[in-house]
């Protein structure tokens, strides 16, 4: 004769019992993990030694309060623009062609180091001596350079520029060129 | 299909007669972006991102169907400026903040076409919309400031799940998306199905389950959220490099957030769906276009209604009598007492004093399992499953008739149907997804709809004929309308000669069947009964749904037999589009009994009776099967009363509530020398118990399910089982080896695997092709062939040939002239039958927190009901105590009231224990009471929050007509044909 009953006996474990229980689940982990574990405690140690946990944990216990203050201080036009300028130049940085540029550089370098030396010279250069220098291999060779770099720099390259608001034709050509790939 | 050349670019291609396009180009390198277009919505038009050239006009490329020799430019300057125009416009309304947005899952089609097209900048910058967010639904929330306006929310609710709530209002300044005539989401006849935040292409209506969990930075503060966003905003040095973040961002999710393809669990329609997990947490049940049976659609249980899985509320221990209370135990103490008990019994009363109950909500597995620990272990064929509380009768029906108890074709079947006729179901609560497909063609495809029943539901109210017989009488409606059909001559005598037996007797049989004696029979007119005759006659093909307003009569079987009877005279068998559709009502009703869990029936309904069938099993097995057919649930209720069944084993299945007459059923159990319940909650039924067993619901466990189209589709595990809880297979297993079975399954598909061999319906079945969204159809042939469509090769008897089996009224019971109430009684939409699962959640019981009594306006009027008055029913077999809801859905004396009560209001407190003459199925719509008043004044039972008191706003579409009338609208291609011109 069993009637409908709804009580229910837990299953209580003694204080004890669980403590155990939790101690050998834990332990297990360790050994499991022992390498990791092992090193990650001297990571730890490092960070105790340079202050760093102490830093995290006053980060991590005011989290939202920290992200808060943070974010409002970013949100700043002085501060966006120094993260906007810092994007657009790693932008800049990035279509840069280094293998280009590098003899380039190296004539800039050794032009530099000349004028190093006739910093303060007295020496002057009328037109006469002008025209007569680009006689002068390495003088030509410069004026060369100069002319061909005079050229790059008057072709159009508002198509690459990300700063500028853009037109629908704009974006047509970006989209046929690929150009934001 | 005529094929024909068109030109693309320049380039010849071929292209097919109605082929948009959008769907030309899909397959093909030469693509064209598109938000507002959803392959399951078609298009919608609203976007204006897919313009194309076609023959040198502008055109949408998503609504464009080809014609021979088209020119197609996709990629042109001009057309490449109108789209961007068109994605501009989208921009104004949306802002984009991926990184800190909880949509931001790689799937969001705003920022994947920015990307795709390109876009750096916008040129008409972002603003706000005047409006606040709508939180006030309980699963899903609108963000009118980051909707597009795309519509696609608004096609699915008014188009696809047929509710009709949604719509933009495109007069207003700022156009937004609004609830009937503009309320708040949870005062609306909105019904939480879900289809809108699963089709929004972007973070506007999403799932609460997702708001600040689906991210890495989503979970932040509102007030620090707000100027992240600004900061992100006026940093960006173009869209370029917020989307590379973005979407590392979205990959890094793909750690944290795990999708797992599952089945519902709740209704037979079996829709199957993603699950996005973190751990235990759900954040949303995202379905997908591939899902066989429901494609995008879901129901509110099926979306939302998973709370149950993580109740505090869950069994995670076994539990064992002890005096007036269980006490936890471990798993190895239970086993052994079972065990024992069970070894006890039937060394001391025999193999036949033991019961065992499978469940419909558990997988074939384990159906298939739990069979073979009655028969195969203890030696009994004492087992059942509770589609003898629903469909049995059906299946009686369909054997007798056209051979195979399942529906006849699938859901697609039904959609495209001429004529669907509806009989004792309730389709848009009970199997809301197969709804949505009868309500949309009927919608805009001009399928027409019958509805017989006594209520005027959803269905009714949308029927082109509703009709409502006299309670119990189908059968000879539909027994007349056969006569008149064959008296007329409008039978299908064509396909009656080839493929059909036992016309004469048949005919025979029918000559009482007059209208005449049908319209006194019935209450329907003689006239209705003709022109039923003549629309079913005409119509070129012809589908049934019935339900339990059939079944659950002591004319069950017969009736079903009828509507079977009545498809083969007009032929609507063997071919698309037509047959006959018992709507099964558990996610696994087909597959229990497809997998033996049946008194009389081994795996794939073959006899046990057979001497054949049994030494089959009994080889594979290395047992003796009794040849015995056993007890069914209403003959082991019997049994114990009678002192014969000592022990009884049930699984999943909460009987003590959904039993009809369980004073009756109770008292049974009291008289158990041991009951053993598995469950995941202590049920009614389980505190009876003696031992009861912690199981675990599909969420955490594999195996596969077969829905009501005979569709077997896996399940895979979301997460692990809670506490010491276990999987049925499992449990089942380890009792058997407890009583020396010597079972080795170690995943269910070596279960699978067993039951193919033995099972010619499965014969092919395997778990590799039901990978993912795969599914198979029974009757599987063994290299994987299904069976979308049955009998299109004849049917299943000797000669092919289905059988006209005669069948005869039975009247329905009456309790005697006091008990003058018809009580009806049924399913509700947002509860799952006695609502053990469905009340964990808090959505849902915010919305409907219990069961009511539906009481007519007249019958209020004639005893004083009102809004809330208590009332009490009393039958012979007992009675209830429930708060009145006056509607118009019932009339009369006739009164509804739903199931999902397991205290005071439980429906089976009233019914009887009659039952089906056929299949024992209770005759749970045969029940009357009378009714006095308690207490007359009452709060109202359901909450104003209830969908029911919505105020729909019926429309097709989302009226982008209405858009582009507006005075600020210009279609794109001109606004670019018009700077060209300026330009020159």
């Amino acid at each position: 004769m069993a009637k409908a009953i709804k009580n229910i006996h837990k299953l209580s474990l003694s204080e004890e019992e669980k403590r155990s229980n939790d101690l050998r689940e834990v332990e297990d982990a360790l050994i499991e993990n022992k390498a990791a574990i092992l090193q990650t405690l001297e990571i730890m140690n490092h960070m105790q030694d340079k202050g760093l946990l102490a830093l995290l944990n006053g980060l991590f216990g005011q989290g939202d309060k920290v992200l808060n203050i943070a974010v409002k201080a970013i949100d700043k036009p002085e501060n966006t623009n120094t993260l906007k300028n810092l994007l657009l130049l790693l932008g800049t940085l990035g279509i840069i062609n280094v293998k280009q540029l590098e003899p380039f550089l190296l004539k800039i370098n050794a032009g530099i180091a000349r004028v190093a030396d006739y910093k303060d010279t007295e020496e002057k250069t009328s037109y006469f001596d002008l025209v007569r220098s680009l006689k002068d291999p390495e003088i030509n060779k410069a004026i060369t350079i100069l002319m061909q770099f005079l050229k790059g720099m008057g072709q159009d390259t508002e198509p690459y520029e990300k700063t500028t608001q853009d037109t629908p034709e704009k974006r047509v050509n970006q989209t046929k060129d690929k150009t934001l790939e | 299909m005529s094929e024909f050349t068109i030109k693309i670019n320049g380039s010849e291609t071929k292209a097919t007669k109605d082929q948009t396009i959008l769907n030309l180009l899909t397959d093909s390198p030469e693509q064209v972006p598109h938000v507002c277009y959803h392959p399951s919505l078609g298009p919608i038009e609203t976007c204006d991102t897919c313009i194309v050239k076609v023959n040198g006009e502008f055109v949408r490329a998503c609504s464009t169907t080809l014609k021979d020799g088209d020119e197609i430019d996709t990629n042109s300057d001009e057309v490449k400026e109108a789209q961007v125009i068109g994605m501009d416009r989208i921009l104004f309304n949306h802002e984009l903040y991926c990184t800190v947005c909880d949509y931001n899952n790689g799937g969001c089609e705003v920022h994947n076409t920015v990307k795709e097209m390109k876009i750096n900048h916008q040129s008409i910058p972002f603003d706000h919309k005047p409006y606040e967010k709508d939180n006030s639904n309980p699963f899903y929330r609108y963000d009118p400031d980051q909707c597009i306006l795309c519509g696609r929310c608004v096609e699915a609710c008014q188009d696809v799940q047929v509710t009709e709530t949604l719509s933009i209002d495109w007069e207003r300044d700022r156009p937004r998306v609004i609830w009937d005539k503009d309320v708040p989401i949870n005062e609306s006849s909105c019904v939480s199905c879900g289809h809108c935040s699963t089709v929004c292409p972007c973070n506007a209506m999403m799932e609460k389950g997702m708001e600040g969990e689906a991210g890495y930075m989503t979970g932040i503060n509102r007030e620090t959220l707000r100027p992240m966003i600004e900061i992100t905003k006026s940093v960006e040095t173009g869209y370029g490099s917020i989307l590379a973040i973005s979407d590392m961002e979205a990959a890094m999710r793909e750690q944290k957030i795990k999708k797992t393809k599952t089945v519902c669990t709740y209704c037979g329609v079996g829709c199957s769906f993603d699950v996005w997990t973190k751990g235990r947490k759900i954040l949303k049940v995202d379905p997908q276009i591939e899902a066989p049976a429901n494609g995008i659609s879901t129901c509110i249980k099926g979306k939302f209604g998973w709370d149950f899985v993580n109740s505090e509320e869950r069994l995670t221990k076994p539990l064992i009598r002890d005096g007036d209370s269980f006490r936890e135990a471990s798993w190895d103490e239970a086993y052994n007492l079972i065990a024992s008990k069970f070894t006890e019994i039937k060394e001391q009363y025999g193999s036949q004093a033991l019961t065992f109950i499978s469940s419909s909500k558990c997988t074939n597995e384990e159906s298939y399992l739990m069979q073979k620990l009655a028969r195969g272990v203890i030696g009994t064929n004492n087992i059942d499953n509770c589609s003898r509380y629903c469909q049995t009768p059906a299946t009686m029906g369909l054997f007798r008739t056209v051979g195979h108890g399942g529906d006849s074709g699938t859901i697609k079947d039904i959609e495209k149907s001429e004529l669907v006729i509806v009989i004792g179901s309730n389709t848009s609560e009970s199997h809301p997804v197969l709804a949505t497909r009868v309500k949309r063609s009927h919608k805009l495809h001009n399928q027409k709809l019958i509805v017989a029943d006594l209520r005027k539901h959803e269905m009714a109210d949308r029927a082109d004929m509703f009709i409502q017989p006299r309670a119990g009488s189908d059968l000879v409606w539909l027994s007349a309308v056969t006569k008149y059909i064959l008296d007329q001559g409008w039978a299908d005598y064509d396909f009656l000669q080839k493929h059909v037996n036992g016309l004469d007797t048949f005919n025979e049989n029918l000559e009482k069947f007059t209208l005449d004696y049908a319209e006194k029979a019935t209450g329907l007119s003689q006239d209705t009964l003709i022109q039923l005759a003549e629309t079913i006659s005409q119509s070129k093909s012809v589908c049934v749904l019935w339900a339990m307003g059939v079944t659950q009569h002591m004319g069950g079987s017969d009736t079903s037999t009828a509507i079977s009877n009545m498809l083969l005279v007009t032929g609507n068998y063997g071919r698309p589009g037509v047959g006959s559709y018992p709507l099964r009502g558990h996610n696994n009703v087909q597959g229990a009994s497809d997998f033996g869990s049946m008194p009389d029936r081994l795996p794939s309904y073959e006899r046990v009776a057979d001497v054949k069938v049994r030494s089959k099993y009994e080889q594979a097995w290395g047992v003796k099967i009794p040849e015995e057919p056993g007890l069914n649930n209403h003959e082991m209720v019997q049994g114990i009363h009678d002192g014969n069944v000592k022990a009884m084993y049930l699984k999943g299945e909460d009987m003590g509530i959904v039993d009809s007459n369980i004073n009756h059923v109770h008292a049974a159990y009291k008289k158990l020398d041991f009951f053993v319940v598995q469950d995941l909650f202590l049920t009614r039924t389980a505190q009876f118990a003696d031992v009861v067993l912690p199981a675990s619901p599909s969420l955490e466990k594999e195996g596969t399910f077969t829905n009501t189209e005979r569709r077997i589709q896996r399940l895979y595990q979301v997460m692990e089982p809670l506490g010491d809880s276990k999987p049925d297979w499992e449990i089942i297993r380890d009792i058997a080896n407890r009583l020396g079975a010597g079972w080795d399954y170690t995943h269910p598909s070596d279960i699978m695997a067993e039951a193919a061999q033995l099972a010619p319906l499965f014969a092919g079945v395997s778990y590799e092709r039901l990978e993912g969204y795969k599914s198979l159809q029974w009757p599987v042939a063994e290299d994987g062939t299904d069976t979308p469509i049955l009998f299109t090769d004849g049917f299943p008897f000797e000669d092919k040939k289905a059988r006209l089996y005669p069948v005869d009224w039975t009247e329905p019971k009456e309790f005697g002239e006091e008990y003058d109430i018809h009580v009806n009684n049924g399913r509700l939409l947002e509860h799952f039958h006695e609502g053990n699962m469905t009340y964990q959640s808090k959505g849902i019981t915010s919305k409907t927190p219990n069961t009511f009594l539906e009481v007519s306006h007249e019958l209020a009027k004639e005893r004083g009901l009102k809004d809330g008055t208590l009332v009490r029913l009393s039958s012979p077999y007992g009675s209830v105590k429930v708060q009145c809801l006056i509607t118009d859905r019932v009339k009369g004396k006739e009164v509804y009231l739903p199931m999902n009560d397991s205290g005071e209001a439980a429906i089976n407190l009233l019914t009887s224990s009659y039952s089906d003459k056929d299949t024992d199925t209770p005759a749970y719509k045969e029940t009357s009471a009378k009714l006095e008043i308690l207490k007359e004044e009452g709060v109202n039972p359901l909450p104003k929050t209830n969908f029911r008191y919505g105020n729909p706003q019926p429309q097709v579409g989302v009226g982008v007509e209405k858009k582009w009338a507006r005075k600020d609208y210009i279609f794109p291609g001109d606004v670019v044909e018009k700077e060209r011109e300026q330009h020159g």
